[in-house]
């Protein structure tokens, strides 16, 4: 540009007035720069299959014409890596021979290939054109159109001018017309010759190119006569037929049963299948890959193209989109309950204001219930259901309330079976449910461990199962909290009546089982720690030694007990889990501090009455006793006896050992329990905020606090000079007691006494959640040394009574005893020889000597109390009451996700039982599912998000069964005419199942292909209205016969029609070079399409 | 608290017999200082470092857990959602040892992540009278792919390099610290995008 000075003023004159058509050239030129498409790179034709399987890349670039936008759009098959590499590695070799041959542009390989005709999937121009490699220049905007045709024509000729100028070889359409009628007009610009891609599109086949034939016509004519003899045209057709009837197997999906009467099976087990067909129709592809003109004839009035005779058969199955899936359902609906914000109160007064105002209307209503004379006949009516729903809840007992009656009964016995009165009663009704119950065992197949659950098939399994079942089917969500109250109300009074839940892992919580089941181990513990407790002390009560097996309360048929269920239903609402704040306000509120006492007690005495009472109840006492023992004198009389409350216990210990503490310490004590007590109190109605409490004792939980104020009562009471005397005397001044076994043979220093394991109290045990409030509050006394101490201090409760049970067990013993037994490391032995011989001689490590240290500290503090009379390190009633309050407290939406592993992990089960190992595509779904699940269940936050979307998955794993399964049924072998070929129909379906478009081996005389027209064949006869029964078993012996007789074609006209009509000839003279050209035609219904791209010599012409 | 720096926060448990020094070691990689008179821990204790491994910064949650048997039963409810443990033995005693095994089986039963990182460290080296081989030590700790080394609290050696080791590896175990990392889906929807891909011709 610097060198011609003089052209300047022009060049520049040249660019301001230069046009928007210019500009327009001059930007495609600039992107086809850009994406680097200049060179005219030629790639082999594609391998077989490519352009279905293969990767296509595509850009984009905008660009507008004067003020109308278009988007310009390169598409191309990705070659496959390792192919580049290959030809990377050769291409050294290559290059010489590269150059002395002409190479033949991509774009004439992919017009004539015929490797990839009818790809099964591509974009459409790939398909028209067989193209791998092409740009389109389309409106930017969807609703946008270039119409008419001088625009098109611009457009092309801007195109054109962009290609020849950019020296571009890769063909470029523009798209005419509204986008949904996919109508290109295209070129392409080879060093010797021009492609012109043209393009008909019409709503209505014209009859005489509705065939081969005039097809062909069209063909030649365009080709014009130059040259002659002309080559022949090939050929490759392809038509569809369409199979939507599926006549010989309708869908039959069992539904869920919604028939209350049948008993248990409607709310045990998760459905599972899709209730419609999730195959919808079926297409079949014949292929005639590749003819001549000369071998085939098809006209109007006849036609070669049997699809029976087509070489190559291909199928492809129309799937429902999103079939209704019963499991995926029920489990969407189940956790869309999570939305619901209201407390379970709320959503109880929903149908209970009312009913509350005359609850003694009510009661006595179910009292009538009771007394119906239905009840007096049958026995069997299950008594923990009549006890436990009609009483207590007045206000589940309105009309509203979605589950009742028999339903009710059924539901509970399901879930507690152990509260079906065993062998006396003989009602058929009740074996029969009790049989429905055991029956449904799933296999229990091994889902990974991962997975934070609950046992199957124990209680935590069926409630899941039971309210997601009963919240699509009996009620939505009001049945859900219907049962969920039942299940709490059963929950306290089984802890109330010293009865083991069912269906619950024994011992202390798992931590590897999900938060519910953890509460409920630890419920359980209580229950049985209680039990323990209450047989340890109350043997003189007469309570048989084991306690009941079964949670039966006896027939509540004689109108006395049934009274006393009544009293001792009252009685438990009182302290009904749905009012403890209530209740606890009432408690540490306005009444004074002995009646809070009073009122503690009281509940104490109830609960621990529980067997007891019941037995006098039975044996046909007044139900009066029921309230006898609530003040404080009864307690104390009862008190010898009766120490089962730690408070009571600590109380008797101080006033035992009066002879020591004085009047005042033990009134002090009292005291201090008293507050103890209410705190106490305090901490169940409310979780303790950590956050909310600055400091540091105030970030404490009940439980602890409580132990300090414990060890620190202790402190203000011991001698504080080390071993003092006083204590000394303590340890030798009583009997041993609480003495486990004899310690290996060692023997007490201080005295000639063999030592003694001492019976211990067992630690708390401990759920997830308290664990972690346990650390974060241990964590939150920081790293100070005031901070260690404390911590130490707080966890010394176990070390102190063990410490004291062993001084029990042990009189006379000293620290050095305890040490040898509990931390033998800390006892250091050296043999020392010495004139008298051998000896050995021990002593305390270097770090229990430190005077002041925690272990001797202890030491001092504990007195020797034998475990079952220490204050218990375990408080049964506090952590029972703990647990009913955290049941009592979840809203609806706590509750679902609560749940949700249970519900998850069953339907999990559940597709693993429809699990079919061939294929693989289920494999990994259901593989996916599981860990997914294992991350879900297991993640700190219960999110109802990740829930969902491993429901999601879920219910892909369900639809592809259901497919299966309707693919299976459909493609039976009962059609088939061989045996031996029922493997490969297996085949046909496994792989039908996990690709879109399948090839049929052996195309129509493969077993899948005669199973295939025989469909086609019932359908048609269906459609014509033949019945099928009169003909079958001739047409088995020969089909052959039957198929050219009968009046109704095999086959249904087909539903679309493809033909690619290819030849080399030479255009536009006879003298030209032979190029490729190639017509594509589709007939539809209402779609004619014929696209064409014929090659012209642009040299000789 | 929330130092923006801080990659993750490490919850990592020391265990062991009673007396091999498992405070010891973790009062010389916290405060570097040695008490000859350490007190026998009563439960489990608690300690905070933030420590930087490879440039990211770890705030390690360290719990320092009692040793005596009776407290066995009440510790491993801090196993929960520990990513790393130090295992802790007496070079100078064989019974400290012989109990390995105990210790591992209960780490087995009560955390929580599988995979979490394992450390043999044999304390007391500084000690004349040694019962154990370093080899000992490293054979149980190959059989068990732990990490292994020996360390002494009282002279320093090889405390903080145990603890740098347990969290680099920590750091390096993918999975093990990172809240909840998305892992590979498959997609189904290679069936479904048949019908939905551009241009299928006859299917509409």
């Amino acid at each position: 540009m610097a060198a011609d000075d003089d052209g300047d003023v022009f060049e520049i004159t040249d660019f301001t007035t230069a046009s928007e058509w210019e500009r327009f050239i001059s930007r495609v030129e600039e992107i086809l720069h850009e994406w680097k498409l200049i060179s005219c790179l030629c790639k082999g034709p594609a391998i077989k299959g490519a352009y279905a399987n293969g990767v296509w890349e595509e850009k984009t670039e905008e660009l507008s014409f004067a003020d109308f936008k278009f988007s310009l759009i390169h598409i191309w098959l990705k070659a496959k890596d390792e192919k580049r590499e290959k030809s990377a590695e050769k291409e050294s070799g290559d290059d010489e021979e590269n150059d002395d041959r002409e190479v033949t542009p991509t774009v004439y390989g992919d017009l004539m290939d015929m490797e990839n005709d009818f790809p099964s999937r591509a974009h459409c121009l790939c398909r028209w054109y067989g193209l791998q490699d092409f740009v389109i220049l389309t409106p930017a905007n969807n609703s946008d159109a270039v119409l008419g045709e001088s625009k098109i024509k611009l457009l092309l000729s801007s195109v054109n001018i962009a290609l020849t100028d950019a020296g571009c070889c890769v063909p470029m359409f523009v798209q005419a017309h509204q986008k949904w009628r996919r109508l290109y007009q295209g070129t392409c610009v080879l060093p010797s010759a021009n492609i012109e891609f043209g393009m008909v599109q019409l709503k209505r086949t014209p009859p005489q190119y509705n065939h081969l034939a005039g097809l062909l016509d069209v063909f030649k004519a365009k080709m014009g006569s130059v040259a002659d003899p002309r080559p022949p045209v090939s050929v490759a057709v392809r038509f569809l037929y369409e199979l939507c009837d599926w006549v010989n197997s309708p869908w039959s999906q069992p539904l869920p049963d919604f028939d209350d009467e049948v008993g248990c099976k409607g709310f045990d087990q998760l459905p599972f299948g899709a209730c419609e067909d999730p195959v919808c129709s079926l297409s079949l592809y014949c292929t005639w890959p590749c003819l001549s003109e000369d071998m085939i004839v098809e006209n109007h009035v006849y036609s070669d193209l049997d699809p029976l005779q087509a070489p190559h058969w291909s199928v492809r199955i129309q799937m429902t989109e999103d079939p209704l899936c019963l499991l995926g359902e029920y489990l969407s609906t189940f956790l869309a309950l999570c939305h619901r914000k209201e407390t379970l109160e709320q959503l109880l007064s929903g149908f209970g204001t009312e009913m509350r105002e005359d609850s003694t209307g009510d009661i006595s209503n179910a009292l009538q219930r009771l007394t119906e004379p239905t009840v007096g006949y049958n026995l069997h009516v299950p008594t923990l259901t009549s006890y436990v729903s009609q009483p207590q809840k007045p206000t589940r007992k309105s009309k509203d309330a979605p589950i009742q009656g028999e339903l009710l009964d059924q539901i509970l016995q399901f879930l507690f079976p152990d509260s079906v009165k065993p062998s006396d009663n003989s009602s058929t009704e009740t074996e029969e449910n009790t049989s429905t119950v055991q029956q449904p065992s799933h296999p229990v197949k091994e889902l990974p461990k991962q997975l934070k659950s609950a046992p199957v098939n124990g209680l935590l399994h069926k409630l899941a199962v039971c309210l997601c079942v009963l919240n699509q089917n009996n009620g939505g969500f009001m049945a859900v909290v219907q049962i969920w109250q039942e299940f709490i109300l059963e929950m306290r009074y089984r802890w109330e009546h010293n009865y083991l839940i069912e269906g619950i892992e024994p011992g202390p919580p798992n931590l590897g089982s999900c938060l519910l089941q953890q509460k409920l181990q630890m419920l359980n513990c209580c229950i049985e720690h209680k039990r323990k407790r209450e047989t340890l002390h109350k043997g003189y009560t007469g309570v048989p030694e084991s306690p009941p097996s079964s949670p039966y309360r006896g027939p509540s048929t004689s109108q006395l007990s049934r009274s006393l269920s009544h009293n001792e239903a009252e009685n438990v609402d009182q302290s009904d889990a749905l009012n403890p704040i209530a209740e606890n306000d009432q408690a540490s509120g306005s009444q004074s501090e002995s009646v809070a006492e009073n009122s503690n007690q009281t509940n104490d005495s109830k609960t621990k009455k529980g067997p007891g009472s019941q037995k006098i109840g039975s044996s046909g006492e007044s139900s009066d006793e029921e309230f006898f023992e609530c003040n404080d004198s009864d307690g104390d009389q009862l008190g010898e006896k009766d120490e089962d409350t730690s408070e009571r216990n600590q109380t008797e210990e101080s006033m035992l050992e009066g002879a020591e503490d004085t009047e005042n310490q033990s009134g002090d004590e009292n005291e201090a329990e008293i507050d103890e007590n209410q705190s106490e109190t305090e901490m169940e109605c409310e979780p303790v905020n950590i956050s909310q409490t600055g400091s540091l004792a105030g970030s404490m939980t009940g439980s602890e606090i409580q132990e300090m104020v414990g060890t620190d009562a202790r402190h203000s009471i011991s001698n504080t000079s080390v071993l003092s005397d006083s204590a000394y005397k303590d340890s030798f001044s009583h009997k041993p007691e609480g003495r486990l076994a004899l310690f290996q043979d060692l023997k007490l220093i201080n005295c000639d006494e063999r030592m003694y394991i001492p019976v211990t109290q067992e630690p708390a045990p401990m759920t997830e959640d308290m664990l972690e409030e346990h650390a974060e509050v241990l964590a939150k006394l920081g790293t100070s040394a005031e901070g260690a101490e404390l911590r130490a201090r707080m966890q010394s409760a176990c070390l102190l009574s063990d410490m004291e049970s062993f001084k029990a067990a042990n009189p006379g013993c000293v620290l050095e005893d305890f040490v040898r037994w509990y931390s033998p490391r800390d006892w250091i032995e050296e043999t020392i020889q010495d004139e008298n011989g051998v000896k050995t001689e021990g002593h305390l490590s270097q770090r229990m000597q430190i005077p002041g240290n925690m272990w001797v500290e202890v030491w001092q503090t504990a007195r020797p109390v034998p475990a079952r009379k220490q204050k218990r390190l375990f408080d049964d009633t506090k952590e029972a009451e703990k647990v009913l309050h955290f049941l009592s407290s979840l809203n609806l939406s706590d509750i679902v996700v609560h749940l949700m592993p249970m519900l998850i992990h069953a339907a999990l089960l559940k597709a693993m039982d429809n699990d079919d190992p061939s294929i693989n595509v289920l494999k990994q779904v259901i593989e996916q599912a599981c860990l997914k699940a294992s991350q879900v269940t297991r993640s700190p936050q219960q999110d109802a998000k990740r829930y969902e979307e491993l429901i999601r998955i879920i219910m892909q794993a369900e639809i592809i069964i259901a497919r299966n399964l309707s693919l299976r049924s459909k493609f039976t072998t009962d059609l088939l005419e061989r045996e031996d070929a029922q493997q490969e129909l297996e085949h046909f379906v496994v792989t039908i199942l996990q690709n879109s478009e399948v090839p049929v081996r052996g195309g129509p005389m493969g077993p899948a292909g005669s199973v295939i027209s025989k469909l086609f064949q019932s359908a048609q006869r269906a459609s014509y209205m033949i019945l099928d029964e009169e003909e079958s078993d001739e047409r088995m012996d020969d089909d052959e016969e039957s198929r050219l007789n009968s009046s109704v074609p095999n086959f249904p006209r087909p539903l679309a029609r493809e033909y690619i009509l290819r030849t080399f000839v030479p255009r536009p003279a006879p003298y030209s070079k032979q190029l490729p050209q190639r017509m594509f035609c589709s007939i539809e219904e209402d779609d004619f399409r014929i696209a064409g791209a014929f090659t012209s010599d642009s040299v000789f012409q | 608290m929330a130092d923006p720096d801080i990659l993750t926060t490490l919850k990592i448990l020391i265990i062991g017999e009673s007396g091999v020094g498992k405070s010891s070691l973790l009062l010389r990689f916290t405060d570097d200082t040695f008490d000859p008179e350490q007190a026998a821990t009563i439960g489990v204790d608690f300690k905070v470092k933030t420590l930087t491994v490879d440039g990211n910064k770890a705030k390690l949650a360290i719990w320092d857990t009692a040793g005596q048997e009776r407290f066995r039963t009440l510790t491993p409810s801090y196993y929960r959602g520990a990513q790393g443990v130090i295992l802790v033995y007496d070079v100078c005693s064989k019974s400290s040892f012989n109990k390995l095994d105990a210790w591992l089986n209960e780490l087995e039963t009560f955390s929580t992540k599988h995979d979490l990182i394992k450390m043999l460290v044999g304390n007391k080296i500084d000690q004349a009278k040694r019962e154990v081989t370093k080899e000992d030590g490293l054979k149980f700790a190959r059989k068990h792919q732990m990490l292994f080394i020996e360390a002494s609290a009282k002279t320093k050696e090889g405390v903080q390099c145990a603890f740098e080791e347990l969290v680099e590896k920590i750091i390096q175990t993918p999975g093990l610290w990172e809240t909840d990392g998305k892992r590979g889906t498959v997609s189904m929807n290679d069936q479904g995008a048949g019908a939905s891909a551009c241009g299928g011709y006859c299917i509409i």
